[in-house]
């Protein structure tokens, strides 16, 4: 099932890098596809407030002329969030500690959006 | 930001369940028989009433014309008004005078409620300010109190209870273009956020859903 198959490119993201903490495929609607996320955090809000920060995200990469976007990168005191699109339907978000490696973790989100993607 | 975010989250699940409410999703019409019941409830309109406005339309329809003029030369004395009424005062005028004998013919149904729906609706869509509704329902009210006194005052009872009635119509007429007032006034707010964040409408109510229980 396709279910399976993002939970499995998503626990191999997650084990990919002792850094990240968690992720999830979110439709562009903010509805949750996939996740592997600690029971503290709600999949509902992870999800809508993912896809809607991507949204803001691409209005904000078009007003500000810097082109498509690619990833819309937040820095928080306990750690990271990164989300960017896989595919055209798709957000891939990811949870990362505050000393992520950002380079690696960019390299494999990257990966794995682009896996997410053929399998959507 | 954060703010603007949770007022607009409130303004989404105020709108639900208000929909909810009237039995109405956002995209359908609202349940005008509800709105209708919901108004009079508040306003204090009684089938004794509705028929004591009809009767009274007899004697008070031949001074509605002169009721609307004052209306509109008061407005043109009001700068902030007048502005809104250049070039326009003419047919105003006459959608004036036939909505105030409507007051006095009936029936006060759904039909009329999705009439004064519209106005609320239309006064958004032209940028009228909130409190010209509240504003000009005074200054009519203050018109036809006169035309009752000076029809009825001679019989205290029955003056009181037209004006009761007159106060029961042009209170529900105000409650219904509220509703809709706001409620355009919301749809057209959120509709700006949305085009602005580029967020669709699917989005924003599965964030306010997520969000329902803040």
């Amino acid at each position: 099932m396709r279910s399976d198959m993002l939970t499995s490119i998503l626990t191999e993201l997650n084990g990919s890098s002792a850094d990240i903490e968690a992720s999830g495929v979110i439709s562009t609607d903010g509805l949750m596809m996939a996740a592997v996320l600690p029971a503290s955090l709600d999949e509902d809000r992870v999800g809508a407030m993912s896809a809607a920060m991507l949204s803001l995200g691409d209005r904000t990469a078009q007003e500000l002329a810097r082109g498509n976007l690619e990833q819309v990168l937040i820095k928080g005191e306990a750690g990271y969030v990164l989300m960017t699109y896989a595919g055209h339907e798709a957000v891939l978000t990811v949870l990362a500690k505050p000393n992520a490696k950002l380079g690696l973790i960019f390299l494999d989100v990257k990966r794995a959006a682009a896996s997410i993607a053929e399998h959507l | 930001m954060r703010s603007t975010i949770r007022r607009l989250f409130q303004i989404e699940h105020r709108i639900m369940i208000e929909n909810k409410l009237r039995g109405t999703t956002m995209s359908m019409a609202p349940d005008y028989d509800k709105l209708t019941v919901y108004a009079k409830s508040f306003s204090g309109m009684t089938p004794e009433l509705e028929a004591l406005l009809i009767e009274t339309g007899k004697k008070i329809k031949p001074k509605l014309a002169g009721i609307t003029e004052n209306f509109y030369d008061h407005l043109l004395t009001i700068p902030e008004a007048s502005t809104f009424l250049e070039g326009r005062v003419e047919s105003l005028k006459t959608t004036h005078q036939r909505w105030l004998e409507g007051l006095f013919t009936g029936p006060y149904d759904r039909t009329y409620t999705e009439q004064m729906y519209k106005v609320g609706d239309v006064h958004v869509k032209v940028n009228l300010p909130v409190e010209f509704m509240a504003g000009a329902m005074t200054l009519i009210n203050s018109r036809l109190i006169e035309s009752v006194v000076e029809t009825f005052g001679d019989d205290v009872k029955r003056c009181s209870q037209v004006l009761v009635a007159v106060n029961a119509i042009t209170g529900m007429s105000l409650l219904i273009m509220q509703q809709s007032y706001q409620e355009a006034s919301l749809a057209e707010e959120l509709e700006k956020f949305l085009n602005i964040s580029g967020m669709s409408r699917t989005l924003f109510a599965n964030l306010a859903s997520a969000y329902k229980n803040d």
